[in-house]
């Protein structure tokens, strides 16, 4: 293990009946990293952030949380981890402070630790306005601010986000983003479970691909685009009466056709942008859009499992 | 209407696919009806344990003992120390002691013959079931007997001389309903409120962010405990307030005596429903079961309904319940005037149950917990 690994996984197994959720996974985050899983629905994702925070068991493998045998020293791990699942679990009837301090009972915090805490989480996740008002009076994003707030009141190393952004709009995702990152600002180690591939390329520093249990590829979001993606690709729409023209002016390029646009893969995207833009206007044929475009982690999920991030696992 | 069908449906349907709720549903009434016709159903639904001294020793006294037991009625115990039944009536073990005296067989024979009896009348239902029970015996049954030995007719019935009251007073129906009013809480308050403590976190998901934190089962289950005897607390104290103020019986309160029985009692009570709790799946499961195991168990624990009444069986599953042992000590206190060494026996059972019982309950969370 290396010297700033803060979780090792070593040949994880959990199975439901027949069904293998986790199937033979192992891998390890670093201290002080943003650490993906992204897979479609079913992947494993959940179960595995289950187990991570001790809330599963599993049929075979290892897992050490800083140097801790998960299953020896469950009290000792569950100290160490902050988890937020996807559901709000708050107590409708109670204000947030008094959730924040139902939270912090549970990890023993003392008082004047509890008060910075709260501080904290007034400054930083911006709960400060609605401190006092009952969960049941807050709007679903206050709701998700405070859900992350309580889970982290304790200050733990290490925060385990389930799905953390499902269902927001594009605006408060973008927020909540802002919020994982700082995290990792102020030293804090996240595992982060998600199904969108902007997500992980955004924010983490590392991404798993799981699928059907299974972890199909890891590195940095730019490594697998790059290792795995395939080669940037060019995107020419021209009139419709002009497409098969543009795609036999193309030829030399083995241009593709998909979703009324000609698409082209070039490892030196702009060079050859220059001469498809010209080549097109010499032959008299109207370019709506020209653009290039790098590959996805979509795309990288597509070239390991043949199926979209959207489709769910079997 | 369309909603109004769509509603009863959906209901109908969530009610068959929750087995637990469809089994305690069946069971509540099955149970109830099984009981009543235990209770009932028999030729004389009534069996109180009474003390003999037999100070005459002879066949004809000996007779007697084995007349009143086989009326089925009572269940007779020998003594051969008058002081000794005296005892065991101040505990309630017997319901009274017939003293038959030295030269009542002469006396007999000679019309003059009479027994002596001391009743226990903490409850005045069984005490009057038991008075009615002994003169009736006494005056009707003994007469056949006395016609079967002797082939003639004895017209003169034995005299049945009452003693007067062991604890210097007679406890009226307000004065025997108020301890059995404030055992209530113990069973049904307790039960419920902690009963639906981890099925309604399971239910709202808010158990997961508890079983992801560093605590131990148990301080989960105390945790549970501490808010359900509060909640227990209240009822006791509203309880005894309106009793007090509406019924204004004659009773004991002696509050150092009792609060450590109604703590004992609630976490009885509280570990029992937490045990529920752990084992449903559903809140109206857990529920269901609570309600149907309280309303059972107040039949066995004597609160409203003299344990007399109950088949001998019945009472014997009756006295290994702690909740039995919490429902006498409060009117042993209340009633009695019992003193903290009369209370030995119904404080360690209670105890030792409450111990077995949270043990139980912390297995049945972990083995839950461990399922995932």
């Amino acid at each position: 293990m290396g010297e700033r690994v803060i979780i090792e996984v070593e040949g994880l197994v959990k199975h439901y009946s027949e069904v293998k959720a986790v199937d033979g996974v192992s891998f390890s985050v670093e201290e002080g990293e943003i650490f993906g899983l992204l897979g479609p629905n079913g992947a494993g994702k959940t179960t595995l952030m289950e187990i991570l925070c001790g809330l599963r068991r599993f049929d075979s493998g290892k897992v050490t949380i800083r140097g801790f045998d998960l299953i020896k020293d469950s009290l000792k791990v569950r100290g160490l981890i902050g988890f937020c699942p996807q559901e709000t679990l708050l107590y409708d009837l109670l204000n947030v402070r008094e959730n924040f301090a139902f939270s912090a009972s549970l990890y023993s915090l003392s008082s004047k630790k509890f008060k910075e805490r709260v501080e904290f989480s007034s400054k930083f996740l911006g709960v400060g306005e609605f401190l006092n008002r009952r969960v049941q009076q807050l709007s679903g994003g206050m709701k998700r601010r405070a859900n992350l707030a309580a889970s982290i009141i304790q200050d733990p190393p290490i925060v385990i986000l389930d799905e953390p952004t499902i269902g927001f709009d594009p605006n408060v995702k973008r927020e909540f983003w802002e919020l994982i990152k700082n995290l990792k600002g102020y030293g804090k180690t996240v595992v982060l479970s998600t199904h969108d591939m902007y997500e992980a390329d955004e924010i983490c520093d590392r991404v798993a691909i799981m699928d059907k249990g299974k972890i199909a590829a890891l590195d940095k979001p730019h490594a697998l685009k790059k290792t795995i993606g395939g080669e940037p690709s060019i995107r020419i729409r021209v009139k419709d009466s002009q497409t098969k023209k543009a795609l036999s002016i193309l030829e030399e390029y083995h241009g593709a056709l998909r979703d009324n646009e000609v698409h082209i893969s070039a490892r030196n995207p702009w060079e050859i942008m220059t001469k498809v833009s010209s080549k097109l206007a010499t032959k008299g044929v109207f370019t709506e859009k020209i653009e290039v475009v790098e590959p996805t982690l979509e795309d990288v999920f597509i070239k390991l499992t043949g199926r979209k991030l959207t489709e769910e696992s079997e | 209407m369309n909603s109004i069908i769509g509603i009863a449906v959906k209901d109908i349907k969530t009610f068959f696919r929750e087995k637990g709720t469809i089994f305690w549903t069946i069971a509540f009434p099955v149970m109830i009806l099984l009981l009543f016709t235990a209770i009932f159903g028999r030729e004389i639904p009534f069996n109180a344990n009474i003390g003999i001294v037999d100070n005459d020793r002879t066949p004809v006294t000996a007779n007697i003992v084995t007349g009143l037991n086989s009326t089925g009625f009572f269940t007779v115990k020998n003594f051969a120390d008058k002081t000794e039944a005296l005892k065991e009536l101040n505990a309630t073990n017997v319901r009274a002691v017939i003293t038959i005296p030295k030269n009542f067989t002469q006396n007999l024979y000679v019309g003059n013959a009479s027994v002596s009896m001391a009743l226990d009348e903490t409850n005045p239902d069984v005490t009057r079931v038991v008075r009615d029970g002994v003169k009736t015996f006494f005056s009707e049954y003994y007469k056949q007997i006395y016609n079967q030995i002797h082939g003639v007719n004895y017209t003169e019935p034995i005299t049945v001389i009452e003693e007067p009251s062991v604890l210097g007073l007679r406890i009226g129906y307000k004065e025997n309903i108020v301890p059995g009013m404030l055992t209530y809480p113990l069973l049904f308050s307790s039960m419920v409120v902690s009963t639906g403590a981890i099925v309604f976190e399971r239910e709202k998901g808010t158990l997961k962010k508890i079983r992801a934190a560093p605590i131990r089962p148990i301080n989960m289950l105390f945790g549970k405990t501490l808010a359900a005897l509060f909640q227990t607390a209240i009822s006791i104290i509203v309880m005894s307030v309106l009793a007090v103020v509406l019924l204004g019986p004659k009773l004991n309160w002696n509050v150092p005596l009792l609060v450590p029985i109604f703590f004992l009692g609630s976490m009885n009570g509280i570990a029992l429903g937490l045990i529920i709790s752990c084992v449903g799946r559903a809140p109206q499961e857990a529920s269901n079961a609570a309600t149907t195991i309280a309303v059972v168990l107040q039949f066995f624990t004597g609160m409203y309904f003299p344990i007399e009444y109950l088949p001998i069986y019945m009472q014997q599953i009756g006295r290994v319940i702690p909740m039995t042992y919490a429902a006498q000590a409060i009117r042993d206190v209340m009633i009695r005037n019992a003193t903290i060494s009369d209370l030995f026996l119904p404080i360690t059972s209670l105890t030792v149950a409450a111990i077995i019982l949270y043990g139980v309950g912390v297995l049945l969370y972990k083995r839950w917990v461990e399922k995932g």
